[in-house]
């Protein structure tokens, strides 16, 4: 590897290429006042539509995946949003979460009188989180890669290897369908950065807490839609480095720049 | 009160009680550029989902809500936002077959990058909010009144007061030319053989039983006893004791009139009258299956408070209780916490919310829709984990 990428020191979440403040919704019903919560502060959130009418192994599958995000690098604190009658306890996620990072507060919309409310009272406390706690800046010597692999490039073993050669950790995942639930995937591997060759039929997508490189394929779709990917499958093994190395220490990838990343969390059994 | 009611004429005979205009994405990777769109434009709404075009057993589903939603007739025109899939194009023709008479599609295949979809998307949906701002409203019969009956959040009052009263308004209206559905299968188990004793046939009583049947199968089928799982921890701390229990108040929304059918998940009403609609539970999954099933105004029931909304039904929040009525004050439309106080009557209170039901239809925004709350998710029956 080249140089050290100047990342965020994140206590006990490691250290991360972004520096994001993570306004979690427990619950759909919260994502809208988080929205505005995030919005305000510059935070980060996301739609989603769990937390609630879950049963069985995704009530644990679930609450264990809000934690992984929680935990995630490149998160340098959180602010959990719950209604308050919800499956998901937004006061019990928040507990769980502060015994491995203090950078931790939660605000509970059913006690906080409402939505103005609790968007005062969570713009207030994600300053405050803020305030308290300015993260370090640090060497970050080798990074923690995805690969989501959504089509078929004989391209996939070769890009492996020029990662590890460099000193990277590289974690792949299989997508079939959307590359979503391969992020979620991802996500919880504490993977920093992703690098997707989504399907020939996909478009390219985000994640809101990982940087996204997007890969050209040479298909109908990807080829007429160029413009919203970083880098073209022809070119990746030459650039590849080079642009990792860019991403990770600051510049936005096409996604990032979008804003675009819905999160899908998986799920074992229907909803009640 | 007003006793007449004014509606956007929709050909085909439709009503619609509000004249929006849907930015829908087809794609979940298009769901932030709608977004962007909406809040850019001069009054447009939208909605986010997490559907990308899996093709598996959801499929069918995932493509009638859409299709459903999209035709709702709250809906004066919809600009949908594609990858440009074979998959898109059926929830298209759908929505067309179904009474969409003004739309868009916008495709990233021709478009060629989000950014541009993003610039001719706020273009195209501040037209039709011109056109749809022109629009007038004119008298409509009572017919024009799909009402959706909800409760979320319940506590040991919902059956004693905001429930019932909600009976009194679904009663009034159904007899007046309206309809009135009730969602919610986990919320009548245990309770469904008072329904089928009100169905206007056997056949209809047959078909409810069933249907709460095959819900509770296909919850068992995953080795958990939903008796067990509900009520929820929050209607626990609410003061209900059992599922039984909660679902006894549940089913008092809809009131005493005779049952005129039962409708799948996300099914349109044919004729007036009563009804029951299979969904889940889970309000923002059951809202988006009220919408597909083309009711055009809701009313929600809460013990606890939830600030959840609707992008094109306005849904109207009522109170089982005063303290949580005055605790959080832009969430509840109406309390009914006044019947446990000994302030009202059952009947005053029905007559609220009757009232409330026709202001809200004429035009009056309710608080959620003021609060821009637009909570959208799709139903699934299956998993959705990685391999």
């Amino acid at each position: 590897m080249s140089q050290p990428i100047k990342g965020f020191s994140h206590g006990n979440r490691g250290a991360g290429i972004r520096n994001h403040q993570l306004v979690l919704p427990s619950v759909v019903c919260s994502t809208h006042v988080a929205r505005r919560i995030a919005t305000e502060v510059k935070g980060v959130t996301f739609a989603h539509q769990h937390g609630c009418g879950i049963i069985g192994d995704d009530v644990a599958g679930i609450d264990n995946f809000f934690i992984q995000l929680a935990d995630h690098p490149n998160v340098n604190s959180v602010l959990v949003i719950a209604l308050g009658c919800e499956t998901i306890q937004g006061q019990e996620l928040a507990a769980k979460l502060l015994k491995s990072n203090e950078s931790t507060q939660y605000r509970i919309i059913q006690e906080s009188g409402g939505v103005e409310g609790t968007v005062a009272a969570g713009v207030k406390a994600a300053q405050e989180l803020n305030n308290a706690f300015k993260p370090a800046s640090v060497d970050i010597a080798s990074l923690r890669i995805g690969i989501d692999v959504g089509r078929n490039s004989p391209l996939v073993d070769e890009l492996q290897k020029v990662l590890t050669g460099a000193g990277h950790t590289v974690h792949i995942s299989q997508s079939e369908d959307s590359s979503a639930v391969s992020f979620s995937h991802l996500a919880q591997e504490k993977a920093q950065l992703i690098i997707s060759l989504p399907s020939e039929n996909q478009p390219t997508s985000g994640f809101p807490l990982i940087p996204v490189i997007n890969v050209a394929g040479i298909g109908v779709l990807h080829q007429a839609i160029r413009a919203d990917f970083d880098i073209d499958e022809s070119q990746l093994l030459d650039g590849i480095l080079d642009l990792v190395q860019s991403v990770a220490s600051g510049a936005q990838t096409v996604s990032e720049k979008n804003n675009s990343g819905e999160i899908r969390a998986p799920r074992v059994v229907r909803s009640v | 009160m007003s006793d007449q009611l004014f509606a956007y004429k929709r050909e085909n005979g439709r009503w619609g009680l509000r004249n929006h205009v849907l930015v829908l994405p087809l794609h979940s990777a298009l769901a932030s550029g709608a977004r962007s769109i909406a809040d850019a434009s001069d009054g447009a709404v939208a909605i986010s989902h997490d559907w990308s075009g899996e093709v598996d057993s959801d499929l069918a589903r995932i493509l009638f809500t859409l299709t459903g939603y999209a035709s709702n007739p709250n809906n004066y025109a919809v600009l949908f936002l594609t990858i440009g899939s074979k998959e898109e194009a059926s929830i298209i023709e759908g929505a067309k077959a179904l009474g969409l008479t003004r739309s868009t599609t916008l495709s990233l295949l021709e478009l060629g990058s989000l950014e541009k979809m993003q610039s001719e998307g706020l273009l195209l949906a501040n037209n039709f909010v011109k056109e749809a701002k022109a629009q007038e409203r004119v008298p409509a019969p009572w017919s024009a009144i799909v009402l959706g009956l909800e409760c979320g959040g319940s506590d040991a009052l919902s059956g004693i007061t905001a429930n019932p009263a909600l009976g009194v308004a679904s009663d009034r209206l159904v007899e007046l030319g309206a309809t009135s559905v009730l969602g919610e299968t986990t919320e009548i188990l245990g309770a469904e053989h008072l329904l089928a004793a009100r169905a206007i046939d056997p056949e209809v009583g047959r078909r409810i039983v069933a249907m709460v049947a095959r819900y509770e199968a296909s919850i068992n089928y995953e080795g958990i006893d939903i008796r067990g799982a509900q009520p929820s921890r929050g209607n626990i701390e609410g003061g209900l004791s059992t599922l039984e229990e909660k679902s006894l108040g549940a089913a008092k929304k809809a009131g005493n009139a005779p049952l005129t059918g039962v409708l799948e998940f996300g099914e349109k009403p044919v004729t007036p009258g009563l009804y029951f609609m299979d969904t889940p539970g889970h309000d923002i999954e059951q809202l988006a299956g009220f919408g597909a099933g083309h009711i055009n105004v809701v009313v929600f029931t809460s013990g606890r408070g939830t600030p959840t909304g609707s992008a094109i039904m306005p849904t109207i929040k009522v109170s089982t209780n005063t303290p949580m009525y005055s605790s959080i004050p832009d969430l509840i439309d109406l309390d009914a916490g006044t019947i446990a106080d000994g302030v009202e009557t059952l009947a005053q209170v029905g007559d609220r919310i009757f009232n409330e039901i026709i202001e809200v239809a004429n035009g009056r925004l309710t608080k959620a829709e003021r609060g821009g709350h637009h909570e959208f998710a799709l139903s699934r029956m299956y998993k959705t984990v990685i391999r």
